[in-house]
């Protein structure tokens, strides 16, 4: 091509070509590189692990802590304390999966512990604690998820706000911080029902009498005569007078709904900017119904009908997220957070409607063209979907 | 077994308006997409109360609804004008280097002129001659380069493509050096150097005359809902048309037999027969993985070896707690450096030492919808090899983020100080991030390195298999406009083929 080719009158056009010709002396075709891509991704962020049941530990009656090694005996991918996994079950035929956050510290990487808890009216805690066994075989996706100490901006004066099984990154969290010796200010706030449901207490109590840098407020809200610690709920006043300057800190929430919901509207009240406060997902909402802009008229208990396009369909309710009723029936999407945060179960809604509620985390245009987080949306009339 | 008439592999800008092209040529096309969500680079993701831009920076080629240019008719023709709201930005940028300068550039042809006279009186005259040249070297590489090229007609090349044959083909620093002796002036001037990835002194003049050209003529643009609205755009046209699109699915295998394609293996194991494939996966991943045989083309291999691995990025996406005023931010785009050395900037791009140079880019600036009520969406990129990432082990690879995320926000504090204190949302992308999301060697974000042995004008389309084609960074310039561009005369050249066969089975 080089001799006849006309754009060699152009100034600086054959010392370019020549320079090409002399890299392809030393280049390579890059066939040294082949699977580079995914053996790197795969070392950090692994799609899937392939996990089994090492140890189970009773934490309280409705709580067991299950001790997950790889099934390889192989050092698990590192995570950031605070993130969680997603755990893929199969339960008399119905595939599904529920995301819970890791327990143990970052540090120990030959293991993750995860504290579950019985959930009323739940399907995969009952599964988990009734039917796990030591040596069982399970796969879940890599560590994920925001809720963690970013130290770009969180400062090192942290205050973790824990309600029933809320208390489990914090422990991470915990481990995290003074396995490492970071420099920070842990306060926990730990909020239980009964004494009886408070997880790790053991542990936490002899943490706090000997670390200097972390504290642990206990509150009962139904306390018996000899329960330890704070008896009622959280109030502004409680809070201000638990924790100085208070406008300073980074405030880490989790746990059941109601309780992030009304953690946030104290601090709020107290005058914490929402740059300090931080709130893990949880979840679709029990009551989507009492969100603002659902239909009106339409109960969650009304039957629909679900057509995945081209392959089917079958009926449900309108209050059951339609992840849930997809896998019930035998469908399935990608997902990991259920709880409209990471997208993966991104579906499209060819036709009717759904209510997509607050936790649903939906971009500006997938809105405008149909696109729904299957975790976390509910179909309001007949619908079909797109998976 | 399904078929297609064509298989796209990989949802990016190259593999969007491909699909979209041959599904509405009238070929049914399959695409499929690794990811949960179409765009590639062009996508956006949600933290809190925040959605943020990705990859698009500032859009190209569009020009004016009284001045359009050559993206608004592909937009038109792809079906998509009328489904996404474009957002013109009033400046080209402002270079900060404290200590030394601080200019902001309009995005207005004359006003460009009149701002660098301005500030550099003593090269008044050469600046007018090189906006002529600018010009000149753009028009003629758009419009009568190609006619050279195909009459190979050296008259015409020395008659129509004069400017271009006399700077086209040289550095930019070389040229700019030539012009002018301010070398504030010329640091200024090549800023844009950062969209290429390689520094003046190895990127083509006519490149960065180009992008100075059409930005400052033709504008440059962001997207309401950010460039995820328009990939999501490219995919309803593309489902319209009646495509079959496929979201957590990768192609596993391109299957072949006697030399040319006849289906695609699916990550489900799967499988679909196909008469083309079009790929908008890397063609290092295309041909030396997807492809079911090793015998790599000696075309292909030939120009592999002549190619080197192109720049990835280092990103933080803010989501600020204050106004675009509070933090001092003037226009939407700033490059902060600091260094008048261009050079020495790159040099960096292999290392974690602090960076010397970035950008900073502010999306609600000119569009109050890119972020919350009196919050900010801001992104700061420094450009970055694979390399030294790769080399991290796994447990110190978060800690090694954060560190550098330090450095890069030390850097950009420099002129906007307070970054820090306005926190409400951070993530912060690596180069591994990009090739966790990409699926490119190296996290590439523009494909092969930019380098002058990289250009089209020297290259030709990589062939050895029938019926495989490749679109997007690696195979044409990178960016947002060159890869829309490729995918959609890529689609017209294989509806061109498909159309021929189809006629002589008739
Ligand atoms: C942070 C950042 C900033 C940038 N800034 C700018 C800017 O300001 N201006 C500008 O013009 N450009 C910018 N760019 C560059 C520009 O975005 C890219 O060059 C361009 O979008 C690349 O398009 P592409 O067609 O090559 O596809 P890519 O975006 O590379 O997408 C390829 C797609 O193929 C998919 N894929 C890969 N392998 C497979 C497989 N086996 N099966 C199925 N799917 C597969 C991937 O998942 C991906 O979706 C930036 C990029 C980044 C990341
Ligand atoms: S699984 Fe994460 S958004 Fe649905």
């Amino acid at each position: 091509m080089s001799e006849h080719n006309v754009l060699n009158g152009i100034v600086g056009y054959q010392e370019v070509w020549q320079s090409k010709a002399a890299l392809e002396k030393t280049g390579s075709n890059f066939q040294e590189i082949k699977q580079d891509v995914q053996k790197t991704v795969e070392r950090i962020h692994p799609k899937r692990l392939s996990l089994k049941v090492d140890r189970i530990i009773e934490e309280t009656a409705s709580t067991k802590t299950f001790r997950l090694v790889s099934s390889t005996g192989a050092v698990l991918p590192p995570f950031q304390a605070g993130q969680y996994i997603n755990v893929f079950v199969d339960i008399n035929g119905v595939a599904t999966a529920r995301p819970y956050a890791i327990a143990s510290s970052p540090a120990h990487r030959h293991y993750y512990d995860l504290t579950i808890k019985r959930a009323e009216g739940g399907f995969v805690s009952h599964f988990a604690l009734d039917q796990l066994k030591e040596e069982q075989a399970l796969t879940s996706s890599g560590p994920m998820g925001t809720f963690h100490h970013n130290p770009l901006f969180h400062g090192e004066d942290l205050v973790f706000l824990a309600g029933g099984s809320g208390s489990v990154p914090a422990r991470s969290m915990l481990l995290d911080i003074l396995e490492r010796n970071l420099p920070y200010r842990f306060h926990l706030i730990y909020v239980n029902s009964f004494e009886h449901d408070v997880i790790y207490a053991k542990e936490l109590r002899a943490l706090a009498s000997t670390q200097a840098n972390f504290t642990l407020t206990e509150v009962v809200t139904r306390p018996t005569s000899n329960s330890q610690g704070h008896k009622g709920r959280l109030t502004t006043e409680f809070l201000s007078n638990l924790v100085p300057s208070i406008t300073d800190k980074m405030f880490y929430i989790c746990g059941p709904t109601p309780f992030n919901e009304s953690c946030i509207t104290l601090l709020t009240q107290l005058g914490v900017k929402r740059r300090r406060i931080r709130v893990e997902a949880n979840g679709a909402p029990k009551r989507p119904d009492l969100q603002q802009n659902w239909p009106e008229g339409v109960s969650l208990n009304e039957e629909v009908t679900v057509t995945v396009k081209g392959k089917g369909s079958y009926k449900t309710r309108v209050g059951e997220p339609l992840l849930n009723s997809l896998e019930t029936h035998g469908f399935s999407t990608e997902n990991a957070c259920r709880s409209g945060e990471c997208s993966l179960c991104r579906v499209k809604l060819v036709s009717g409607t759904v209510f997509n509620p607050s936790e649903a985390h939906l971009r500006k245009s997938d809105r405008k063209f149909g696109w729904i987080y299957s975790c976390v949306a509910f179909p309001t009339s007949d619908i079909e979907v797109l998976l | 077994m399904k078929h297609y008439d064509v298989v796209v592999i990989g949802a990016g800008n190259g593999g969007l308006t491909a699909a979209a092209a041959t599904q509405r040529g009238g070929k049914t096309t399959l695409l499929l997409e690794r990811h949960n969500i179409p765009g590639g680079c062009a996508t956006s993701f949600v933290r809190g109360n925040f959605e943020f831009e990705v990859a698009l920076h500032q859009l190209s080629g569009l020009g004016t609804e009284s001045q359009p240019f050559v993206m608004r008719d592909i937009f038109n023709s792809l079906g998509v004008m009328d489904k996404v709201e474009f957002i013109q930005e009033r400046d080209l940028y402002r270079l900060a280097v404290p200590g030394e300068l601080d200019i902001t550039l309009p995005a207005s042809w004359k006003g460009l002129q009149k701002t660098l006279q301005e500030h550099f009186p003593e090269e008044e005259q050469a600046i007018v001659q090189f906006m002529d040249i600018c010009e000149k070297v753009t028009l003629e590489g758009f419009l009568t380069l190609p006619k050279a090229k195909r009459s190979n007609n050296p008259e015409v090349l020395n008659d129509e493509c004069a400017h271009f044959v006399k700077y086209g083909f040289r550095s930019a620093l070389d040229v700019l050096s030539e012009l002018f002796s301010n070398k504030k002036l010329i640091t200024l001037i090549s800023s844009y150097w950062n969209y290429v990835g390689v520094p003046p002194s190895q990127m083509l003049f006519s490149d960065l005359a180009s992008m100075l050209y059409s930005y400052a003529v033709f504008k440059p643009w962001h997207i309401k809902g950010g460039s995820q609205s328009l990939s999501n755009a490219l995919v309803e046209s593309f489902i319209e048309a009646g495509g079959d699109v496929r979201f957590n699915c990768g192609a596993e295998k391109i299957l072949t037999e006697a030399g040319g394609v006849t289906g695609v293996q699916l990550e489900t194991g799967e499988r679909v027969t196909c008469n083309a494939v079009i790929s908008n996966a890397s063609p290092l991943v295309t041909f030396n993985e997807l492809l079911d045989h090793d015998q790599l083309p000696i075309k292909v291999q030939q120009d592999f070896k002549s190619r080197r691995m192109g720049t990835s990025a280092f990103v933080i996406y803010l989501g600020l707690d204050c106004t675009p005023e509070e933090l001092g931010i003037t226009a939407p785009s700033s490059f902060i450096s600091s260094t008048l050395d261009w050079e020495a900037v790159s040099d960096r791009m292999e290392a974690f030492d602090s960076p010397l140079g970035g950008m900073i880019t502010c999306y609600n600036l000119d569009d109050p919808d890119a972020a919350p009520p009196g919050k900010s969406q801001v992104a700061l990129v420094c450009l970055q090899y694979g390399d030294v990432w790769q080399t991290v082990a796994p447990e110190e690879y978060v800690k090694t983020k954060y560190a550098f995320a330090e450095k890069l926000i030390d850097l950009i504090e420099q002129v906007y100080p307070k970054v820090r204190h306005f926190i409400e949302e951070i993530e912060v992308a690596t180069p591994l991030t990009m090739m966790r999301y990409l699926n490119t060697p190296g996290g590439a974000i523009y494909g092969f390195k930019q380098t002058p042995e990289d250009s089209n004008l020297i290259r030709e389309r990589l062939e050895g298999v029938n019926g495989l084609y490749s679109v997007g960074s690696w195979t044409s310039m990178g960016g947002f406009q060159p890869t829309y561009m490729a995918g959609e005369s890529t689609a017209r050249a294989v509806l061109k083929k498909l159309n021929q066969m189809e006629a002589q089975h008739v």
